[in-house]
Parts: structure tokens; sequence; C-alpha cells
């Protein structure tokens, strides 16, 4: 949690910032940007359809390829079920809207730990989304006054967040297996499959050799 | 620039796809009969997408990133430290800058 607050203040921001500017730039207006940050929530997606925002809008595929950046969410709320499907539904729903790669990394390392709160995928998830909604309105209204933030070298931050926990992961044996096969696929696949594709072949993969491994 | 309309329709979409994509999953996995398959499957592939994610965000990147990375590998392997391992690896990056 403490390392989310880090994140959300250091990352997410800027990002989100990032954002705002690149979408006004596109012709999404200041007001439209927000919005959709508010409710969709989803970085690489919202990053993604910029380039296809043109007028008349290609709904079709704006949501095609909505759906293929964020397919990643379905194997995420998977993994997360046992906990989250003891959740009552309204607070379910809730924390499912606020679940992302981040808090999801968090939220798992934490129960494999032997947690059992799932209240922390909720919280995390408020967090990032607070430091989004305002990023993405202070860069879509000011985004011109921003320089460029990656000479501090805070860019690198997400990147860094997710490393630390399959370095961690690495420490157990039998993860070790699926994260190779995961990377190896992720890698090959990046010039290959269309954006957010090679993260769910390499966890599907992942997946499949600790199936085999319990078979 | 899109008509006002058209575009908050086209958020409207985006957004319960969106929703679909993060609700589905504890859905179809309330329907599903657990057993030791089924859990080495879904703890395998939950490590798996974080792994996944760190791949291709260094595949998507340079040399400036990839080091910091690996610099945050190692740091977090040596003091289990997660802290000092993302202040490391952007010292890294800010310093890679610095003399580029």
């Amino acid at each position: 949690m403490r390392n989310l607050g880090m994140l959300g203040l250091f990352l997410v921001l800027p990002f989100a910032l990032a954002f705002g500017a690149a979408a006004v730039d596109q012709g999404v207006t200041a007001l439209q940007a927000t919005v959709m940050s508010a409710t969709v929530f989803a970085g690489a997606a919202q990053f993604a359809i910029l380039e296809l925002w043109t007028d008349p809008l290609p709904i079709i595929t704006i949501s095609l390829t909505t759906l293929a950046v964020n397919a990643r969410h379905l194997l995420l709320g998977a993994a997360l079920a046992k906990w989250l499907n003891l959740v009552p539904l309204p607070r379910r729903l809730v924390t499912l809207m606020v679940m992302s790669d981040a808090n999801f990394a968090d939220t798992h390392k934490n129960l494999k730990d032997g947690g059992t709160d799932v209240g922390i995928l909720l919280g995390g998830g408020i967090v990032l989304w607070t430091f989004w909604l305002i990023g993405t309105a202070a860069g879509a209204y000011a985004g011109n006054l921003i320089g460029d933030l990656s000479r501090f070298g805070i860019d690198v931050l997400i990147g860094a967040f997710f490393v630390t926990i399959t370095a961690a992961d690495t420490l157990v044996p039998k993860n070790r297996l699926p994260i190779i096969c995961a990377i190896v696929i992720a890698v090959a696949s990046v010039n290959i499959l269309p954006q957010g594709w090679g993260i769910i072949v390499a966890a599907i993969v992942g997946g499949a050799v600790g199936a085999f491994r319990n078979a | 620039m899109p008509d006002q309309l058209d575009a908050y329709w086209t958020i409207a979409v985006m957004t319960i796809v969106t929703a679909f994509t993060r609700i589905v999953g504890p859905v179809v996995m309330s329907r599903i009969t657990s057993s030791p398959r089924v859990e080495g499957f879904l703890e395998s592939m939950a490590t798996s997408v974080v792994a996944g994610i760190v791949a291709t965000y260094v595949a998507q990147n340079g040399y400036r990133e990839a080091l910091a990375i690996v610099v945050a590998a190692a740091v977090m392997l040596i003091t289990r430290k997660a802290g000092m391992a993302m202040l490391a690896a952007v010292i890294t990056a800010a310093g890679w800058r610095l003399l580029a």
C-alpha cells in the first residue's frame, strides 16, 4: 500500500498529465478527457485509442481496441476471484471498477503472503483512480505548462514497481518456470501480436505450466 | 473535432467494455469448481501476468529503461526492499539522462 501511494504520486500522476496533454492534442476536449479517465480508468487503453480519435469517430474500432488492451482484466479478476467472491456484491462491484495492474499486483502479493483482506485492492484502487483523475484534468487544462518528466527518471517507476514483484516471485522455485515462459513469450510477441495480447498469451501459458505441475 | 454527442457516446461504450473486462473474471470463476489444477493455473497465471508486463515494458523501451529494470531487480533480490529497488531504478534512469 505504501508503495502504491508512492507510485500514485510519482508515476500515475505524470502518466495522467501526459495523457491529458496528449488527448487535447488529438482533439479530445479537456472535459471529455477528464470524464474518460474517471469512467474508463485504464491508462494503456486510453492512450491506445487516442490515435483512433478522428471525425467521424470509428466507434467499433475504438471498442475492439479497448477490449483487446483491457482483456487482461479478465485474468486479473479470475486470479483474485477466490477472495473477491466472498465480498458483498455492491462492494465487490466497486472494487472491480478500480482494479488495475498496480493494485492487483500489490493485492495478490499480499494474499499470497498469507493476507486475507481484499480491501487493499479497493483502497489502492481509489488512490490510483484519484491520481489518474487529477492528473488527467491538470494535463488536459494546463498540459503545455508541464515539461519532460523523464529527466528526473520517474518514468521508469512503473516498470520498477512490477519488477520488484517478479524478482520476489523468483525466490519461490515453483514460480521460476512460469516466469521464464512468460518473459520469453511476451518479448517474442511484442512485434507480432496487437498491443495487450502478448501479456495475455504469456499469462495463459505461464498459468498452464502451473496447472500441469499440479496435475 | 468529433461531435460532442458522438464523443460522449464513444466514452460510454469504452466504459462499458472496460467494466465488462473487470467483472467477467470473478463471475466465470464462481461457476468453475476449484481443483489443485485450477489453483495452480490461477497462481502461476497471476505471477506470469506481472512478469509479462515487465518483459513487455523492457521490450518496448530502450537501454536506459532496461538498465533501470535490471538495477531494480538486483536491488530487490539483495535488499528485499521494494522502495529501495524503485529508488535505485529512478536514480539509474535520471543518471543515464544526465550523462547521455
